[in-house]
């Protein structure tokens, strides 16, 4: 087991860490592509907050590929996958009274959605 | 999960009140729980996401009246006893050496 010393401290705080990983894994969507996410109530963890399950939204960037924190915090496996910048409307979110014209930009890995 | 901690969309809170120049820590107590969580972190026997899993499965009226580092602490605990480390018998035994130190008038 690594063992954290003294001497380390500020060299492992700077250094940080990242999620992002070097993998070749294809994207299953693309910039300007109509998406939906999954409506799903996992009892482990996931990062789709309750109120982004099964909203349209339109993908804006895919930002590559990156730790899958579902699995990565059930059983560690990384599976590694596409990370998108999705965007949703507020009136898709929070529904009637809410502005159609403002928007709110979510990550979602690829896991979390489907064609719409 | 659909825990206590995704709590977009919830209302009644009260309003958010951010601090000017806001303090890393607010409490020496504080910096203990990042150090603690970090150093063993650093093992490799959790990843992040677990930590963040045993975070969100403190029970929801606990998380929802816990402060930032609080809740640190109580998903660090769990980790700890759920992986046989500390047992919470160990804790709230400490705890009680602690307090009566601290009655005593001793220094920690």
């Amino acid at each position: 087991m690594r063992v954290l010393q003294l001497d380390n401290v500020q060299e492992v705080l700077r250094a940080g860490d990242s999620a992002r990983l070097p993998s070749n894994a294809a994207a299953r969507f693309k910039p300007g592509d109509a998406v939906r996410t999954r409506n799903f109530q996992p009892p482990g963890h996931t990062r789709l907050p309750r109120y982004a399950r099964a909203k349209h939204g339109v993908v804006a960037i895919d930002h590559g590929v990156f730790v899958f924190p579902d699995t990565h915090a059930a059983s560690g496996d990384k599976k590694p996958q596409h990370l998108y910048s999705v965007r949703f409307t507020m009136r898709e979110l929070w529904g009637e009274g809410a502005s159609d014209i403002d928007t709110v930009h979510m990550d979602m890995f690829d896991d979390y959605l489907q064609p719409a | 999960m659909n825990g206590a901690h995704d709590m977009g969309g919830m209302h009644g809170f009260g309003p958010i009140n951010p601090e000017p120049d806001e303090p890393v820590f607010h409490a020496e107590w504080e910096k203990r729980v990042f150090a603690l969580t970090v150093a063993t972190g650093f093992g490799g026997e959790w990843n992040i996401d677990m930590v963040r899993f045993a975070r969100e499965s403190t029970d929801p009226a606990i998380y929802l009246r816990s402060t930032y580092y609080e809740k640190w602490l109580l998903g660090l605990q769990r980790l700890l006893i759920e992986r046989g480390h500390l047992s919470e018998d160990e804790i709230a035994r400490r705890m009680a050496r602690i307090a009566a130190e601290q009655a005593a008038g001793g220094q920690r």
